[in-house]
């Protein structure tokens, strides 16, 4: 069968389909072959490729692109270790992301490793940087090998939620409520709730051990084997004595489980009382000043180093600026919960935009609750050395 | 006669067309069958291989250490993460009992029993819910009605039969049963109402002018029949069953893990080994209960049976 006669009867000829084929490829060759191009089109728009946990992201980014002129395409992910690594080492997400915004503590590996750039702290951007305090900026869980990987974007003091009545515990929330409640109260026998996370919970579970001279340990977060079997021995030994109702997973069980008043305590995320408090009415739920301390965590952005040599730097430096800026401080202590660093600015900033007094009020008491907490111990190693240990002992609890 | 026979098979044979030669050439002992063989292993075992084979490796500070090591199968152990094969096995091959208890008179009444077309109709289309509908969005719904503040507690409570709400309706192994159940329902339903189906009714009728008995004609005539299917649907429970993911974390509350999640929880940690020797225990307690039942069922009934409804 002759060319032609196909071309009688298609309407392109098996040569023709060559040609044309040929002709796209060789374009698309070249084109990739131009020095700069794929830099220059990733440059030729303003949005930075973002990816990260959840909680980071405010309820409109909208806002900040009218702010600032830099838009964000941000990926939500969870706060898993595995996501961390798997997706930016095992999926080489650098390669089309240009920010991460995780957990801190992940530079120990992917900063060490050479996925995330270094922060200039000289560059023009980065307007807030020098006023930022150094209790923020310069945490350890930013930091790997006195190199600076991560701009500080929102930090907290994990501790439980609880309805006040179920303790009989003032409902103004200001008491300190003991971890013994949550791990032995009769009273909750059998309603409270447990993450699921083996970082927090056995992290959790190790302090409220050690305050109470039951376990030695230098680091609560990073429980070497012996001390992991420990934990989890007294969490077998809570579990089979019905303390538990349920081990929980995401954040909207969290927000379920307090709605439907399913539990009366659980080591939730702040602003899953808030969302439960909003179903409930003001102050239903409360979130624990507890007596033992916090799983202190903050959130990092990362530039992926990748992303330094493309021609994007300025917007992503206008972005971990916004990060320590007063809008974004305002907006997420008011949607979520969280403080930061420059709350300050965050409450100029409400005042400037006519919030109401008691939003004000609000943040201010976020920025002085973060400061209450941090007179307890914390403590938080999300890329722990004896994560393996501590992780294999879980599966023990969650088994047993 | 004999002349023109001769010549018959004398005379060469007119020539076919070359792509019926070569249709002809593709005989099943040929090439179709180590085509097939070949694929298979290519697809399917040549992953278990490796899967096999990643168990004996370890991870160390999240990285794979490419030294083959007998930790990963000793921390299965000193974890208690084996006790979820157990756990696994016993609902999977609880919950299979349940169904075919459940199934096998379902599928009776469907197919002999219910003469309504459009009944019938309606009712395959409502067991098909659950292949179109997200796993999830389906069982996070029993939460509302099985918690301790739900429709099913608030109910009892309303009417005085209990005084307080049953916790052991969610969270416990009873909930993720209950779940499971809904799930795994359609696939023991469908392939016994297909045998039964394509029973002929002159059986039946043959059998009961002869004078047996309800009980007789089920047994010695309707069971046998449908048996193809019976062990078809216990396959497709089974199976599925063993990589059973959503309802144990949903309504199990973390205290029913199952194979498929510690599964997750290992490969959440990257701790691919683990993941991978669990998924060869899966494999191997499937093997296991394949032989079983092919060993049980053998003097009945072999596993090729199981497709000859199509070929009815």
């Amino acid at each position: 069968m002759s060319d032609d006669k196909i071309a009688n009867g298609l309407p392109m000829s098996r040569r023709g389909f060559m040609e044309s084929v040929l002709s796209v490829t060789a374009m698309g060759m070249a084109a990739s072959a131009m020095p700069g191009l794929s830099q220059q089109a990733w440059a030729a728009g303003t949005t930075v490729k973002g990816y990260g946990v959840t909680t980071a992201q405010p309820k409109d980014w909208s806002r900040m692109t009218k702010s600032i002129g830099v838009g964000i395409d941000y990926t939500p992910t969870n706060a898993d270790i595995g996501v961390f690594m798997r997706d930016v080492m095992g999926n080489d997400l650098a390669a089309t992301h240009d920010i991460f915004i995780f957990d801190g503590g992940t530079e120990d590996i992917l900063g060490k490793e050479g996925y995330y750039a270094e922060v200039d702290e000289d560059h023009p951007e980065l307007k807030l940087w020098a006023r930022t305090a150094d209790s923020w900026k310069r945490s350890a869980f930013l930091r790997a090998g006195d190199k600076q990987f991560g701009v500080p974007v929102i930090g907290n003091g994990d501790a439980f939620g609880y309805f006040p009545a179920a303790i009989d515990a003032n409902p103004n929330g200001m008491d300190e409520v003991p971890w013994t409640t949550f791990f032995e109260g009769e009273n909750v026998k059998g309603r409270v709730a447990i993450d699921r996370s083996w970082l927090q919970s056995m992290s959790e579970t190790a302090n409220y051990l050690k305050h109470h001279g039951r376990i030695t340990v230098e680091d609560p977060a990073d429980l070497p084997p012996a001390v992991a079997r420990q934990v989890a021995d007294y969490l077998v030994e809570r579990k089979k004595a019905g303390q538990f109702r349920t081990i929980f997973t995401a954040f909207e069980e969290q927000v379920q489980l307090l709605s439907n008043k399913e539990v009366a305590m659980i080591n939730c995320w702040e602003p899953a009382t808030k969302e439960a408090n909003n179903a409930l009415g003001p102050n239903s739920v409360i979130y624990a000043f507890t007596v033992e301390g916090y799983y202190l965590w903050g959130h990092g952005a990362y530039v992926a180093q990748a992303a330094m040599e493309r021609d994007n730097v300025d917007n992503i430096y206008k972005l971990l600026n916004y990060f320590l800026d007063g809008e974004y401080r305002a907006f997420q202590a008011k949607e979520r919960g969280y403080a930061g660093p420059n709350m300050d600015l965050g409450v100029q900033y409400a005042i400037d935009n006519g919030w109401s007094k008691e939003d004000v009020d609000n943040l201010k008491w976020s920025e002085e609750k973060v400061r209450r907490k941090f007179q307890k111990p914390f403590f938080c190693k999300v890329v722990p050395d004896n994560a393996d240990a501590m992780e294999e002992e879980w599966q023990r609890f969650l088994n047993a | 006669m004999t002349s023109l026979s001769r010549s018959d098979t004398s005379a060469p044979s007119p020539r076919r067309p070359f792509a019926k030669r070569l249709l002809d050439g593709l005989s099943p002992s040929r090439l179709a069958v180590p085509v097939f063989l070949l694929s298979w292993s290519f697809l399917v075992l040549a992953p278990l291989v490796v899967i096999v084979l990643f168990s004996f490796l370890q991870v160390k500070a999240y990285r794979v250490v490419y030294v083959p090591t007998l930790d990963t199968w000793v921390s299965l152990i000193d974890s208690g993460r084996w006790m979820t094969a157990v756990r696994t096995l016993r609902i999977g091959l609880t919950m299979t009992v349940i169904e075919l208890l459940l199934a096998f008179p379902f599928a009776l009444w469907l197919a002999k029993g219910c003469k309504s077309k459009t009944f019938k109709s309606v009712i395959i289309t409502l067991l098909t819910i659950p292949f179109f509908l997200d796993a999830s969005s389906r069982i996070i719904v029993w939460r509302s009605i099985l918690g301790t503040n739900g429709a099913i507690n608030t109910a009892l409570m309303s009417l005085g039969i209990t005084d307080s709400p049953i916790d052991w309706l969610l969270y416990s192994e009873f909930a993720v049963h209950f779940g499971l159940l809904g799930t795994h329902f359609p696939t023991m339903v469908f392939p016994i109402f297909m045998s039964i189906a394509l029973i002929d009714d002159d059986y039946i009728q043959a059998s009961q002018d002869l004078g047996a008995g309800p009980a007789q004609t089920l047994f010695n005539i309707i069971l046998p029949m449908a048996l193809p299917g019976i062990v078809a649907g216990i396959v497709f429970t089974l199976v599925p069953l063993m990589a059973a993911f959503v309802e144990p974390q949903l309504l199990g509350g973390g205290f029913v893990d199952l194979l498929g999640n510690s599964v997750n929880s290992a490969l959440q940690q990257l701790k691919y080994p683990t993941a991978a020797a669990l998924s060869t225990v899966v494999v191997a307690l499937l093997g296991l209960c394949l032989v079983v039942l092919i060993l049980v069922t053998r003097k009945r009934h072999d596993m090729a049976s199981m497709f000859m409804a199509i070929r009815r």
